[in-house]
């Protein structure tokens, strides 16, 4: 035995293309395409896009039809396309028509949805070039083919899409498994691990050989022992467009429970979706009502940590949005990635600015932050845009640093800090300081000193006024 | 310190510092001022509206009574800005152990907005009070009495501040600009005490504003009070009652990048807007959003996502607009 430990997914992979469990409509498609290749006038479409979920025998289909039609199998994966050079060497093997002795060739790439947009912008060149040039069947597969990324790839091959299998089909061929390998199985046992499953056919025989292998016999309560939830997971964009595309409740609340994003994450993902795919604006409404209560239901539980509502959550994320469609026509839209993370890094700085003004006026002035943000910062804005030199005066009465002045006086800032920097060196002065007796900031002192200041204030003012009437348009936007 | 060459915020500089500087309220001032004679005075409830002095008459009173340096016998919190009743506990212990001022046999704790507080955070105040009543004195200060629980009211001598009257704060924005020297007209300053809504504070602040624009007239001050609110918040309700969904959206996105906003804020700003007459719409309409931006507010401060509230807001008036298009066709 221990000789031959091959994983059971290898061992007992399709040999013909009758042994590829169901997907009787992808084999139509798939077939008739590869014989035309084979009967020297290649395709229209030259390539071919197997899609659909994990384990459904897209990679097995092509397998058992290179071994059946006697091709020679060249095989690259998604780490290989990372590689430009790697694909141009396949590219050439590509190109070279096989000799009349030689075998012919079959190029499968392997999860080309496991390519990334921006990083491997050569490696997409390239992987269109090779079809262009090809000689030879390229067959490709993707989880998700609906990716932005992907259009290029998606409008050169002949689309096929791949079901996910029942759970009839799967067991069967875990009771065929079972049979060969000569383990005790009970009946209800498989049938466990394939209703698990969800039409994932490598992810039951991993279970399986993994029960087996560990235990020599495949019962119910290991089975519930072992395999535990390996949920079906699916991508955002699975996600949403089951979502989508679900016309019964429980198809959208499957859709929003299985998949690998937390909660938060989720309602993000639809949040951003929503406009992307609803055209209606009372869809768009429905949609958002129905987001926005299942948003409340998560602050709820957030806050008592009554973790039992979660599924009103999922009932409103998933039925409720889905269920709004009643005036959109349903399009294949492509899906966004929801900004808000995007969005939290760049209002972050704002936000902590604005806090730390507010921390450190709120004291001064005996008031809350709140107030300080509504009641003070607005006006402060305004002073700082229109009177720089004034605006720099108060930033030296409260210390304010470089980043609260910029954010007040937006584009006014590098005047303020340039004044700023002169009274600093000014203060510095011992001279000056001997000349004036320090005043404290006190009212009574500052009082006493305001009929002395008043002078030299006007006469400030007076500048900056010619100043800001050839300088700024710029101070037409202030914050609040 | 450079001060004289720093400009303090009016609001702090002109802030009276002893009761006989408070010009109005004279009720609750001359009753304060009894305190300060005995040297001794039960807990207090100062309640009224915004900008009317209470924060201000709770500290003149610390000063009469503590000398200059009251604030070392004074231990001024926010409830809005305290994080829970245990962190106020944990302060007005540490406080209650400090050194006792020479000639007054208590301290004060001040705390401001104290009916941001929740019940049971009262009555856990209230148990507070109590247990350092011996050395310590409360001054809560509250816009509305009736959100201060029962027992703490029946345990504080309850001040009410009136709100301030326009010649009262007309002739305090007047001083201020003697003070200052900065030119005005009679009806600029009408206007800030109009669109301050008697709250002394704010008419302050608008003042130092309009002043630093130039001389402060009604349009001076106009300008001032549209600038502090961004025309944005406008501009994107308009592109929502427009139908142009997408677009409101990424306003509502550069709004909260470029100002660093709440969801709150943008909800308030919101609900500031929809009665201003720059936007078209029917005047019950105005009461069906103000109604919905409520509720969305009430949303977010139960912990609800800024984003998708807001958005589920918009995609709620771009269908508002285009009935109101229906039926205006």
């Amino acid at each position: 035995m221990a000789g031959e430990r091959l994983p059971w997914i290898i061992k007992y992979r399709p040999k013909r293309i009758e042994e590829v469990v169901d997907q009787e409509q992808a084999k139509r498609l798939f077939i008739p395409w590869l014989r035309q290749w084979l009967s020297g006038r290649p395709p229209e479409k030259k390539a071919v896009l197997l899609y659909g979920p994990a384990g459904v025998g897209k990679t097995s289909l092509v397998e058992a039809a290179a071994r059946e039609f006697k091709l020679e199998l060249i095989e690259m994966n998604a780490s290989d396309f990372r590689r430009k050079e790697d694909i141009e060497r396949i590219a050439r093997v590509a190109a070279t028509q096989s000799s009349l002795f030689g075998r012919r060739k079959i190029i499968l790439l392997d999860e080309v949805d496991g390519i990334s947009g921006t990083a491997d912008r050569g490696g997409l060149d390239a992987i269109l070039e090779l079809i262009s040039v090809t000689k030879h069947p390229v067959v490709m597969t993707a989880n998700d083919p609906w990716d932005q990324k992907l259009k290029p790839l998606r409008d050169a091959s002949l689309m096929i899409p791949f079901n996910r299998l029942s759970e009839r089909d799967v067991l069967t061929v875990l009771k065929r498994i079972c049979a060969a390998e000569g383990v005790r199985c009970e009946d209800e046992a498989l049938k466990l691990i394939a209703s698990r499953s969800e039409g994932d056919l490598r992810s039951a025989i991993n279970d399986l050989q993994a029960v087996a292998e560990g235990y020599g016999e495949v019962t119910s309560s290991l089975v519930r022992a072992l395999i535990v939830s390996r949920d079906r997971e699916y991508s955002p964009w699975e996600m949403l467009r089951n979502l989508f595309m679900s016309r019964y409740a429980w198809q959208a609340k499957k859709a929003v429970t299985h998949t690998n994003l937390d909660y938060d994450t989720v309602l993000e993902w639809i949040n951003e979706n929503i406009p992307v795919q609803y055209t209606d604006p009372e869809d768009v409404w429905r949609a958002y009502e129905a987001l926005s209560r299942a948003d409340i239901y998560l602050g709820r539980i957030r806050r008592t940590l009554a973790w039992d509502l979660l599924s009103y959550v999922f009932d409103l994320a998933g039925p409720g949005v889905a269920l709004a469609r009643r005036k959109s026509k349903f399009h294949w839209a492509k899906y966004q990635y929801p900004q808000k993370i995007l969005m939290l890094a760049k209002t972050r700085e704002a936000r902590e600015v604005r806090e730390a003004l507010a921390e450190a006026l709120a004291k001064r002035l005996h008031t809350s932050k709140a107030t300080v943000k509504s009641d003070v910062l607005p006006y402060l804005s305004i002073i700082f845009r229109y009177r720089p030199e004034l605006g720099a005066r108060i930033a030296l009465a409260y210390n304010l640093t470089e980043r609260m002045v910029q954010y007040l006086a937006g584009p006014a800032a590098a005047e303020v800090l340039e004044h700023l920097k002169a009274l600093r060196e000014g203060a510095e002065r011992p001279a000056r300081a001997a000349a004036q007796p320090p005043a404290t900031q006190r009212a009574p002192a500052a009082r006493a000193s305001a009929a002395q200041r008043r002078g030299r204030t006007t006469s400030t003012t007076a500048t900056s006024r010619r100043r800001r009437r050839g300088g700024t348009a710029s101070g037409q936007r202030t914050l609040f | 310190m450079a001060s004289q060459l720093s400009e303090l915020l009016w609001a702090e500089k002109y802030r009276p510092r002893s009761l006989d500087e408070i010009v109005n309220q004279e009720e609750v001032v001359r009753r304060l001022k009894k305190f300060v004679e005995e040297r001794n005075m039960p807990h207090l409830l100062f309640v009224g509206p915004p900008g009317t002095g209470k924060t201000t008459a709770a500290h003149a009173l610390a000063h009469d009574l503590f000398g200059e340096n009251y604030m070392q016998y004074m231990l001024e919190l926010n409830a809005s800005d305290e994080r829970g009743i245990d962190t106020i506990r944990t302060k007005v212990k540490e406080f209650a152990r400090s050194r006792t001022p020479p000639n007054v046999p208590f301290k004060i704790v001040l705390l401001d907005e104290a009916d941001n507080m929740t019940a049971d955070a009262q009555q856990a105040l209230r148990r507070l009070m109590e247990m350092y009543t011996a050395t310590t004195r409360f001054i809560l200060i509250a816009n509305y009495p009736s959100k201060i629980i029962e027992p703490i009211q029946s345990r504080c001598a309850v001040f009410r501040f009136t709100p301030l009257k326009k010649e009262d704060v007309i002739a305090r924005l007047k001083w201020i600009c003697e003070q200052e020297g900065c030119s005005y007209t009679e009806e600029g300053l009408e206007t800030i005490y109009e669109v301050s809504e008697g709250d002394m504070r704010r008419a302050i602040n608008i003042l130092q504003a309009a002043a630093a624009i130039g001389r402060v007239t009604p349009e001076t001050v106009y300008k001032v009070v549209g600038l502090a609110h961004p025309q944005e918040v406008r501009e994107m309700i308009k592109l929502a009652l427009d139908g142009r969904f997408t677009e409101a959206r990424n306003k509502l996105r550069q709004l909260m990048i470029n100002y660093g906003l709440s969801g709150t804020d943008v909800i308030k700003q919101i609900h500031r807007e929809i009665f201003s007459s720059e936007l078209k719409l029917p005047e019950d309409v105005r009461v069906m959003i103000a109604d919905y931006a409520g509720e969305i507010q009430f949303r977010l401060v139960e912990g609800a996502d800024d984003e998708i509230q807001l958005n589920a807001f918009l995609a709620w008036l771009a269908l508002l607009g285009r009935k109101l298009r229906g039926v205006t066709r």
